[in-house]
């Protein structure tokens, strides 16, 4: 293992420990590229960063064990020199973002809607309670029922439960091809030639739609992607060019993104809605992730994704801070829920408070 | 306990039809155990509802009188998930059995929880979809079992989980409130509930409607048997695979006794002088299962098969399957009675773990036959006995104690797909601390702070590891030294 | 499963049996998903593996209450649920020996239930009292309420029976109610032996199946033994086969030797018939029969009877039949589920009897079909109530 590799999960329960004695809160960063996402920042910085390597790799077994500090983009050039990846394609943020906050906040890029989702791909984890007990769940194999499935609720949970520490990710094989494919089409038309593509057995790893282009990604053995493809039709848009476009979509490198704007949202939908938002989008996931840009208030936005099926997350981008405007608001009886799953992690709100919801 | 026995029946006849509540014991004797028959216990009384405003009445009810609640799909579970109480009411979904609506664009079908598993394939199939989890038992396990249980199936590695696909789950807790789990979209705000409800074993809440996700059929799947005069080389073969960057569909292993009982019914042509066998299915599009079948075939070769055979066409295609599909109640042709275990281990461990589990079998003095899933390290070991030979259900029971502990030592889990239930309870103590468990507990009082729902499953309470754990020392080391002995 | 049977029963020939049977079942509850009770009913009570239970109980002698009885009347006897068994569960086998012990130990039926017991018994396995009251009430017909009209089939002309003159001869059982009901069938099945080669001469009547489903064990063994008797004469005059056109008697006959193997003066006799015994379709399909050369432009869907699919285990024969002549043979849903009729079911449980009928004519007509062939009378009668569509025993259209 690399020298930088260190174990620093007996720091971080002492200072879990420390702050809910002195009934202080904490917030939880590892590179701080995600700063931005959440209701709002409150207490102490308890930095991760140093928690940090891989413990664990068999490509064999599919299955990588790492440590939360660590970097996404590190942990990828690991896997990629074994041909492997991770499925759910998340953002690095210039190299920035690290294991624990992509888990935590639960990001997952392009290929989510056909690999699956961050959570999907945990097996398992160690993480620091608000009650700061160094706890481990699930484990180191790819099936694994025994008791409830605690480290799968830690992703998206925005770090309000517990400090992550160790992850263990099931890993894919690193596609043998790799084609974009465009198409000038309608938004309607796009929405449509999605729908029907999905029920093909297509080796898709991704389709977005922005600025009256449909652009489609194919993953695979390169028999599959060419015969793809041949059937799907469209024009090829470049060799390595496509690539570097899917990656500046996940990297929010866009012009889209970067340019500036209204207030940035995504919206989650059924991939078959057809969406009324007032505003410019970007669709990623098939349809199912629109990337929204938008003066409307929030409760418009959160209206016109609860109508179409979905809900809407603030997104700021480059904004600053959210402003205390975060997520589609949760019906009464789930927020229940959530406040009694709080105190079940994290008694005294240590731990990222009001970084999720306003109420813990 | 009459008394209550009798107001509760009075009462609860007031919420269901009279042939719907279940209390003399002819009716609740077929109702004491699931498909892990080792252990039964009579119900107090059963109830089966067919809409949901029975379910929250029934536990609103129940509640108010703190009785425990037991839901039960199609009873197939292998780990008793479903063991009644004699305490308590057992909560008989299997009238919720329609398919609610098909979406074909969103590509999902919203189903009542009694609905069977290959139903829903069944369902959608003319459409080019289906549902992709399939457990051995799909055609008579139930989703809200599924959800419950976590199930996983023969293509679990390339397709995954129940907790992979599915999309929103539908639950009424004990109190009888009504949760939306999840939603239509591809995530949903705030904490991931889906994925917790999933594989909790219905102590969270009672499952009354799932939607799940439906895929597009694959063009073509080929499935290749082939056969090898050790156990370790068919290991090898999974491990070159894998390490080749081929996700089979399915990738599924039966050693010599599992081969030969799983033969006499399916005649599936299985080569029953095989040590062991392994069926991989690559499915995709044409091509690329052509090329991957090339690949596998030389693969398995070079890592010493001594024959090979790739299914000639869809019906023979489904012969390999049954076979490996009927393989656990098949054992009850070759043996009175089998348990089954569900340890999962890191796949570089098989060759080890089977060897123990030989010596372990010579031991014990009972038989065992090895089915794998191969492709995800989840090893189902049967141990044959007879109920009727006073003491071997005990020595069974030992005997799996101690195949879990190994697959624990090793890295592994005690469960990959059937649940703890009640049948792995102690092993818990092995795989969690206490900390870890009370965590869970924690968990559990946020949706039930009565613990009414199926108590004694799944997470053992920290005095019953204490008991158990005084029994097993491990390694010179006492499990739990943090908790006063009993 | 374990099992401890009670003293009463543990040491006769049926305890050991049962013993077994119970035995081999693991309770892994695959039988419930093709059960059609269950499928309805949705109670474990009426499920396959619930009723093993539910006799498992009654052997080890706890009190047989009406409970038992209800969910064992209640079974089709389709045994849909030995297919799907991967443990080899003779179900059919144990089912006969818990009715048998349900029906001494249980209350006794209400005064009603019996009387309508006895009067099947009365009637059914009788050829002459039967075709007696089929030409009474079809003569009544048109005067009566057009519920029960449907319900009885109407006189169709039969082809001529063929004089024997090939030396192949088999033996067809005529049986009990099709002689009267559609003496079409066995007619057109001699004709096509005859254009083939064999000669086929009828003998017999009630199988007893009938009476033993009931269960009304000593009158269904007497019927078994009149049978064998007035087979007996052609057999040892070298008849080939004890061919029977109707699965649900064929699956009897296949059993009397199992049934008769403790009586000394029949055992030899019964294992002489049921090794001859034959399913039509299994004579028809060893006939090298020459495929039509041209589709006859005729949609039929095959309901396979659960005494020709579950009970015989013959699938796939008559429908390459019905192919072979030139028809299109439309593939239904839910093949496995029985339509309802189940001997005497659709007499003593109407209500279920008429939901299954329902759902079988339902996927039956997905398939559109111009024609329903089958291969029992009691299915054919059954379904023919309830559709317009022509109900035909296959042999019928080859």
């Amino acid at each position: 293992m690399a020298a930088t590799d260190h174990d620093a999960s007996a720091e971080l329960l002492r200072a879990v420990k420390q702050a809910r004695k002195e009934k202080r809160a904490l917030r939880i960063r590892g590179g701080g590229s995600k700063d931005f996402l959440g209701r709002e920042l409150n207490g102490d910085v308890l930095a991760t960063v140093s928690h940090h390597g891989i413990t664990a790799y068999d490509p064999a077994e599919l299955v990588v064990t790492v440590r939360a500090g660590t970097s996404v983009t590190a942990l990828s050039a690991a896997l990629a020199a074994h041909r492997q990846m991770l499925g759910f394609e998340p953002p690095e943020f210039g190299g920035r973002a690290t294991v624990g906050g992509t888990v935590a906040s639960g990001l997952s890029g392009p290929r989510r809607p056909y690999a699956g989702s961050a959570r999907d791909f945990v097996l398992g984890l160690t993480c620091i309670t608000g009650k700061a007990q160094l706890l481990r769940f699930g484990g180191q194999v790819i099936k694994n029922v025994a008791g409830y499935d605690l480290s799968r609720l830690m992703a998206g949970a925005m770090g309000t439960l517990a400090v992550l520490c160790e992850v263990s990710f099931k890993v894919l094989p690193l596609p043998a091809a790799e084609r974009g494919l465009a198409f000038s089409v309608t938004q309607d038309a796009a929405l449509q030639m999605l729908a029907g593509w999905a029920r093909k057995p297509l080796p898709l790893s991704g389709a977005a739609y922005h600025d009256s282009l449909l652009r489609i990604r194919l993953s695979g053995a390169r028999s599959a992607v060419d015969a793809a493809a041949a059937a799907m039709g469209g024009d090829a848009d470049g060799g390595d060019g496509d690539v570097a476009w899917w990656r500046q979509l996940r990297e929010f490198d866009l012009p889209f993104f970067t340019a500036g704007g209204a207030p940035l949202w995504r919206v989650s939908l059924p991939p078959a809605a057809r969406p009324r938002l007032p505003g410019d989008s970007l669709v990623d996931w098939g349809g199912a992730q629109h990337w929204l840009r938008s003066e409307a208030p929030a409760a418009n936005i959160f209206n016109a994704a609860q109508n179409a099926g979905g809900h809407a997350v603030r997104f700021p981008l480059g904004e600053g801070e959210s402003g205390g405007v975060y997520l589609s608001p949760l019906p009464a009886a789930l927020l229940r829920l959530h406040q009694k799953l709080k105190t079940a992690f994290d008694p005294d709100g240590v731990l990222n408070r009001g970084r999720l919801c306003a109420e813990f | 306990m009459k008394n209550k026995k009798h107001r509760l029946l009075k009462k609860l006849r007031r919420i269901l039809p009279a042939e719907a509540v279940l209390g003399d014991e002819e009716q609740l004797r077929p109702y004491e155990c699931d498909a892990l028959s080792a252990y039964r216990r009579l119900p107090m009384i059963a109830v089966l509802p067919d809409n949901v405003a029975q379910v929250r009445a029934v536990l609103q009810l129940c509640a108010r009188e703190q009785v425990p609640v037991v839901a039960r799909g199609a009873g197939t579970g292998l780990s008793g998930g479903a063991l009644p109480r004699t305490d308590g009411v057992l909560l008989v979904m299997a009238r919720f059995n329609r398919i609610l609506a098909v979406d074909e664009h969103n590509r999902t079908a919203t189903v009542q929880p009694g609905v069977t598993n290959l139903a829903v394939s069944e369902a959608v199939a003319h459409l080019g979809l289906f549902y992709a989890p399939d457990p051995s038992s799909q055609l008579a396990c139930t989703i809200g079992g599924n959800v419950a249980e976590n199930s996983g199936g023969v293509h679990c590695l390339k397709y995954g989980l129940t907790v992979h696909n599915i999309m929103e789950v539908k639950a009424v807790t004990m109190d009888g409130t009504a949760l939306t789990l999840g939603g239509r979209a591809l995530d949903a705000p705030g904490f991931d509930l889906a994925a917790l409800i999933t594989g909790s074993e219905g102590l969270l809440g009672v499952i009354v409607e799932v939607t799940v996700k439906l895929l597009p059929q694959p063009d073509t799947a080929r499935v290749l048997l082939a056969a090898f005069d050790q156990v370790e080389k068919a290991g090898d073969g999974v491990a070159a695979v894998i390490g080749a960057g081929i996700i089979p569909a399915g990738l599924e292993m039966m050693d010599n006794p599992a081969i030969r009982a799983t033969e006499e019914f399916a005649g599936a042509g299985y080569p029953v002088d095989a040590e062991a066998i392994l069926l991989c299915e690559v499915d995709g599009m044409a091509e690329e299962v052509a090329a991957q079948m090339e690949t596998v075939d030389a693969l398995l070769r070079q890592a010493g098969a001594v024959h090979i055979r790739a299914a000639r066409d869809e019906h023979e295609r489904a012969l390999f399957w049954s076979g490996r599909k009927g393989a656990f109640p098949a054992v009850g042709r070759i043996s009175p009675d089998y348990y089954c275990i569900d340890g999962t281990i890191p796949r570089r461990e098989l060759g080890r773990v089977l060897r123990h589990i030989k010596k372990l079998s010579a031991e014990f003095n009972l038989r065992v036959a090895n089915v794998f899933h191969a492709g995800d390290g989840n090893l189902h070991p049967l141990i044959l006995y007879d109920a009727n030979v006073p003491g071997e259900l005990e020595r069974t029971e030992e005997l799996a104690a101690a195949i879990l502990q190994h697959c624990v030592e090793v890295g592994g889990t005690i469960t990959g797909e059937h649940g703890v239930g009640v049948e792995k309870i102690n092993q818990m103590c092995t795989q969690f601390n206490a900390r870890e468990l009370a965590q869970m507990h924690a968990v559990k009082s946020a949706f039930d702070p009565g613990g009414l729902l199926n108590p004694g499953k799944a997470v053992p309470t920290l005095a019953r590891c204490a008991e158990f754990g005084a029994m097993h020392v491990h390694h010179g080391k006492v499990a739990f030294p943090e908790l006063e002995r009993f | 499963m374990q099992t401890a049977l009670a003293d009463f029963i543990r040491e006769t020939p049926r305890g050991r049996e049962a013993d077994a049977i119970l035995r081999k079942c693991v309770h892994c509850g695959l039988c419930t998903a093709t059960c059609p009770t269950y499928r309805l009913l949705g109670s474990e009570l009426d499920s396959p593996r619930g009723r093993i239970y539910l006799i498992k109980q009654m052997l080890e002698g706890a009190a047989v209450g009406a409970a038992t009885q209800l969910h064992l009347d209640r079974c089709l006897g389709c045994r849909a649920c030995e297919t799907t068994c991967p443990s080899g569960v003779e179900y059919g086998r144990l089912l006969e020996s818990g009715k048998i012990v349900a029906e001494q130990n249980a209350p006794q039926r209400s005064t009603k239930a019996r009387a309508l017991r006895r009067l099947i018994l009365a009637v059914v396995p009788h050829e002459k009292r039967f075709a007696f009251l089929l030409r009474i009430a079809q003569k009544l017909a048109p005067v009566l309420p057009r519920k029960l009209r449907a319900k009885i089939p109407q006189q169709r002309a039969a082809p001529a029976w063929p004089a024997p003159r090939h030396r192949r001869r088999m033996v067809v059982l005529r049986g009990c109610v099709q002689p009267a009901a559609a003496p079409a069938i066995d007619a057109a099945a001699a004709q096509l032996l005859d254009e083939h080669g064999v000669s086929l001469l009828g003998a017999g009547g009630c199988c007893g199946g009938v009476a033993l489903h009931l269960p009304a064990a000593k009158k269904g063994l007497a019927l078994a033994r009149k049978t064998i008797d007035a087979c007996w004469p052609l057999v040892e005059q070298g008849a080939e086969a004890v061919v029977v056109s109707a699965s649900g008697c064929a699956v009897t006959v296949k059993e009397y030797a199992h049934l008769l193997r403790d009586d000394p003066a029949y055992a030899e006799k019964a294992r002489v018939v049921s090794s001859l015994a034959r399913d039509l379709s299994e004579v028809a399909a060893a006939l090298n029969i020459i495929p039509a050369i041209a589709p006859r432009n005729l949609r039929v869907a095959f309901h396979s009877p659960c005494t020709l699919q579950h009970g015989q285990k013959i699938t796939g024969v008559v429908e390459r039949l019905l192919e072979d002549a030139g028809y299109t043979v439309a593939a239904a849903p839910n093949p496995h589920l029985c339509c309802g009729s189940a001997g005497t079911y659709s007499l003593l449980q109407p209500e279920l009897s008429r939901q299954l009928l329902k759902n079988k004519l339902r996927d039956l007509h997905t398939a559109a079909p111009d024609l329903i062939a089958t291969a029992n009378i009691g299915c054919l009668l059954h379904l023919q109530s309830r559709t317009a569509t022509p109900v035909r025993h296959w042999v019928e259209l080859l």
